[in-house]
């Protein structure tokens, strides 16, 4: 009897091992509605910089202010007359330990905990300057990129530590972006590539145009796709770095390039301001549109508004280059798309004209995907999308 | 009338002191001629070896009630106390300085913070040896466990942090910051919230009155909750919780300064107030969303004060609460239901400035032994233990006839040396017309109260000056920002009685034993240079900048420009000279002020003379754009940096 009940169960197992790929897996998932957040109601400004999520809370840095989204509503605004160091939000990072927020603006760092704000800038602190752009926190440090370099508070000691031209190899020291990635941090430089940081060995490993005269590949794959980083991402998952510029799209994997341009992705556009990255996902904010990749079945989808009223288009783009267009009854606010951040299925997008909710729907995502083809993917990263000279 | 100097010609007389007082500062250097001031190589004299004082600055009652549990920071130790034989019944030693004490739920276990230490040491009661020894942040003071006992929460005095420990393994988790002086802690009744109490304000405008911070963390979250400010005062002590059947409020004693106004009208009353904050605590909002009820209440008479507010608990039952006065000897009996009226009366906003608050509420004033810090009180609500810190004892009160029935000696030293003696009176406030406030009211913990005060010109807001810690300043005479006190004596004795106190001050032995303690208050041990002295790399760049003769492009630096011409290491870092360093307002009748010593600068802000920079880097990013206080102008930000943590160091 036991005997049998172990074939039975083996049997089961194997068809629903082998069904999976057929229930799903090689179809990416599709946020199906948008909620969007506008100045009507109540988010501070038009233009939303970054979004980061805590929990059940979303925060929204905008170009005059903070806004705390919680349970549908906006429910908090900050501003300079509440004690924020500048209106302008560009960069929002919650300290998991404390529950406390850092937030890089263009008037310094303000550190929001228990309803007040303590600020930091150029003149009062360590800073080395006010125009602040990305923040990230890892244990007791406070990593700011700012448009001279990078500076790093020890929240212990209050030690201030700087990183620019002078001491390490910034080519540019317009640092916007920043990602902790283990014992490593990210960088991403403005016209000087991606940066990496060894935090324990002191020791700093540029990624720049291969040849170092270009600003940009030669060849598909060979290295960083320019040297104009917009932002970057972590993958914790895949432990992969996501690099976005004003030209294309990079991931590397510790081996090799993994570059993306319109002309042989899916990607919306190649002017990407962001990425963010996690699974098997990589999403790319870009000036038409938010895209993502999801790399395990090659397929891109991408997502920004309609020409009707109201209505969302999604493109596929599957593995064999074809591509298909769905439509949902909602869209993102804009398609010029700034940052994103992840709320366990859900996407929460910053755009030009609002915050969007994006929300994943199985029941309705299964109904579009029921009008749609199904090819197999390639299941090969490196090898989909290949990449002229150019 | 005499008529005010113009600006103009203040300006002029300026430059005159500043040539001549370079050239003073020059020739002593160039030449090498020792400075009549200067006090011999090496560090600063060691204190006279004094008798082992107790120095029980902090008690804990065992859930029982049957064992009082004593922090002696003066020998090191903790004690235990049998309430009822009223004998010490066991020692340990601890760690440098214990100040604070608190027990794990089960009783079973205590922990001692070890303010000089920076470590807590965990205590099995039953035997009462130290089992292991737990690293905290810089200067850990209050502590508490949570409810579970898994956890244990440290104010971090030097760090301005509270540190959370993970008491399986007994490792810091994680620290959340506060501001400033975070000194003690208590875990709610329901152990939902963990509060915080610092003693110095937040760093402000130096022209506006100060703010302080309640923290309250959400123990079940672990995350900051609330910052609960506290308009108007400083000094926020020991914190006691409500007993249910009151509603769930706080009281927090402090001190409530009118230092914007002239100092001389002491003689009007009413310049410091003390009282209690009455926080009725957000418990239901969202972390980071609550606003707190604060109300204030002073507990002064009219006519007399009742400086030094520190202990305060309430009895179980509710009916009573005490609260200990350090710098009064005096501990009052509060009735809760008449304070409870009382601040029901008339509108919050005024409370905390009437003076006819404590008549309504207070019971008694009691009599304690020297310095009365902590208060608890015991599980039958009958009595009340308070740790007479400099009397080495604790005073027994009966509340219930709000009478003192005990006083229980510890075992401490008999003699009363002249330091000891100075220590006492530097925390009695009897000496200032209508006792309103002791050395050690301005001075807490014998250091500064981060605020400027208008001392002594009658003008409002003219010579506003920061208050300047008092610890390692033996050899660093002239003393106040304008350099005009040669010596501790002319500052404890006759001046304090004429223009602070408003009273005949101290006679001749008491200002001996008072100098004799001013002079020995020792500097605590520096946290940003390694035990070994050695240098970062960022330290030892600062260093080279602090020392350099040559600007970024070559340029040579005057002498007079250089950091160590005034700031010399072998004199505590100063040269004991007025310098004008541009930093006079139009506020300040001379731009001539004393070179302040940087010994632990980093525990002084606010810097200059009017408290006016926040930070270090204020000093030279806002305050010095003609390069009057050291040429700092081609100086990056970097090295600007790598300056301030070389600082850090001294």
């Amino acid at each position: 009897m036991a005997t049998t009940m172990k074939r039975v169960l083996l049997a089961v197992t194997l068809v629903v091992v082998a069904a999976t790929p057929f229930l799903g897996a090689e179809r990416p998932h599709l946020i199906t509605r948008w909620e969007n957040y506008t100045t009507a109601t109540g988010m501070p400004d038009a233009k939303v910089f970054c979004v980061a999520v805590d929990g059940n809370r979303v925060w929204a840095g905008t170009e005059d202010g903070l806004a705390l989204i919680e349970n549908g509503k906006v429910v908090k605004v900050y501003k300079p007359e509440d004690g924020l160091a500048h209106r302008a939000v560009m960069g929002v990072a919650v300290d998991k330990n404390t529950g406390d927020l850092w937030i890089a603006t263009f008037g310094g760092v303000s550190h929001l905990s228990g309803g007040h704000f303590e600020n930091f800038t150029n003149l009062t602190s360590g800073l080395l300057n006010d125009i602040c752009y990305g923040i990230a926190v890892v244990d007791q440090y406070v990593w700011v990129t700012t448009t001279a370099g990078v500076s790093r508070y020890n929240t212990y000691s209050g030690e201030w530590t700087s990183w620019s031209e002078k001491n390490a190899p910034f080519h540019e020291p317009w640092a916007y972006g920043v990602a902790p990635a283990g014992n490593k941090m990210y960088f991403a430089i403005w016209g000087g590539g991606l940066l990496e940081y060894d935090v324990a060995g002191n020791y700093w490993k540029p990624y720049t145009d291969p040849d170092e005269e270009m600003e940009t590949v030669l060849f598909r794959n060979q290295g960083l796709i320019h040297i104009i980083v917009s932002n970057v991402a972590w993958n914790p998952d895949t432990q992969m770095v996501w690099a976005s510029t004003y030209f294309g799209l990079s991931g590397y994997d510790g081996r090799n390039w993994h570059n993306y341009l319109t002309m042989d992705s899916g990607l919306a556009s190649d002017f990407v301001n962001a990425p963010k990255s996690r699974r098997n996902e990589v999403w790319a904010c870009t000036d038409k549109g938010l895209s993502m990749l999801d790399y395990s079945t090659n397929t891109w989808v991408s997502y920004w508004p309609g020409k009707q009223k109201s209505q969302g288009e999604i493109e596929i783009t599957w593995p064999d280059r074809s591509k298909q267009k769905l439509f949902t009854p909602t869209a993102l606010a804009h398609n010029y798309i700034l940052n994103l951040d992840f709320q366990g299925e859900d996407i929460w997008v910053a755009t030009a004209q609002g915050l969007s909710h994006g929300i994943r729907e199985p029941q309705k995502e299964a109904q579009l995907y029921a009008h749609t083809r199904n090819p197999r993917s390639t299941g090969d990263l490196a090898s989909g999308h290949p990449q002229e000279g150019h | 009338m005499t008529r005010r100097p113009s600006r103009s010609a203040n300006r002029s007389h300026r430059s005159q002191w500043l040539v001549a007082a370079t050239f003073v500062t020059g020739a002593l250097l160039v030449a090498r001629i020792p400075c009549p001031l200067a006090a011999p190589p090496g560090s600063q004299a060691e204190a006279p070896a004094e008798p082992p004082y107790l120095t029980p600055a902090e008690i804990k009652l065992s859930p029982d009630g049957k064992k009082l549990f004593v922090a002696c920071e003066g020998n090191d130790s903790i004690l235990a106390v049998d309430t009822q034989t009223k004998q010490v019944v066991a020692r340990a030693p601890v760690g440098h300085r214990p100040r604070g004490i608190t027990l794990s739920p089960d009783g079973k276990t205590l922990y001692v913070s070890n303010a000089w230490s920076d470590t807590v040491s965990e205590v099995d009661v039953a035997s009462f040896q130290v089992k292991r020894t737990l690293n905290t942040g810089w200067g850990p003071v209050g502590l508490s466990t949570d409810r579970a006992g898994k956890t244990l929460y440290v104010a971090n005095s030097i760090a301005d942090s509270v540190s959370l420990i993970d008491l399986a393994s007994g490792t810091e988790i994680k620290r959340f910051s506060t501001h400033r002086y975070p000194e003690q802690v208590v875990l709610s009744r329901d152990g939902r919230r963990v509060y915080i109490s610092n003693v110095l304000p937040h760093l402000g405008p130096y022209d506006q009155p100060p703010v302080s911070e309640l923290l309250a963390l959400d123990a079940t979250k672990q995350v900051v909750a609330e910052r609960i400010l506290v308009p108007g005062v400083i000094e926020l002590r020991h914190i006691a919780e409500a007993p249910p059947r009151l509603g769930e409020y706080l009281l927090v004693p402090f001190m409530r300064p009118k230092n914007l106004g002239p100092l001389i009208q002491v003689s009007q009353g009413w310049m410091m107030t003390h009282g209690m904050a009455v926080v009725r605590p957000a418990l239901n909002a969202p972390v980071g969303e609550g606003q707190s009820k604060v109300t204030q209440v002073l507990l002064d008479d009219i006519d007399y004060y009742f400086a030094g507010n520190d202990g305060v608990a309430f009895t179980p039952d509710g009916r009573r609460a005490a609260v200990t006065s350090s710098d009064a000897d005096t501990v009052s009996i509060l009735d809760t239901a008449k304070l409870a009226r009382r601040l029901q009366q008339g509108p919050a906003e005024e409370l905390a400035d009437r003076l006819d608050s404590a008549a309504t509420f207070v019971v008694a004033r009691l009599g304690t032994g020297h310095n009365p810090t902590s208060v608890v009180t015991s599980p039958d609500s009958r009595w009340a233990y308070v740790a007479n810190r400099l009397d080495d004892s604790l005073t027994i009160v009966d509340m219930a006839q709000a009478k003192v029935a005990a006083t229980l000696s510890l075992g401490g030293p008999k003699e009363i040396t002249p330091l000891r003696r100075g220590e006492q009176l530097f925390h009695a406030a009897k000496y200032c017309f209508q006792g309103q406030f002791a050395c050690g009211t301005c001075h807490p913990n014998s250091h500064l109260d981060g605020l400027a005060w208008n001392l002594e010109t009658p003008q409002l807001g003219r010579d506003r000056v920061a208050n300047r810690t008092l610890r390692g300043i033996r050899e660093t005479a002239p003393y106040k920002w304008n350099g005009h006190n040669p010596d501790i004596a002319t500052q404890c004795g006759p001046r304090i009685a004429k223009f602070l106190f408003r009273s005949e001050g101290f006679n001749t032995q008491e200002l001996e034993a008072l100098v004799t303690y001013v002079n020995n208050i020792p500097l605590a041990p520096n946290r940003h240079l390694a035990p070994d002295g050695q240098l970062t790399e960022a330290q030892e760049r600062g260093k080279a900048i602090f020392y350099r003769k040559n600007t970024n492009d070559g340029r040579a630096v005057p002498i007079q420009s250089r950091c160590d011409t005034c700031h010399p290491a072998e004199t505590h870092y100063t040269n004991r000279i007025s310098t004008e360093v541009g930093s006079a307002t139009k506020y300040d009748t001379s731009g001539l002020l004393d070179t302040p010593q940087l010994d632990r600068v980093y525990e002084d802000a606010p810097y200059l003379h009017n408290g006016e920079a926040l930070t270090l880097e204020e000093i030279w990013t806002v305050f010095n754009n003609y390069d009057t206080h050291g040429i700092t102008s081609d100086m990056g930000k970097e090295q600007l940096n790598d300056l301030i943590e070389f600082l850090k160091t001294l």
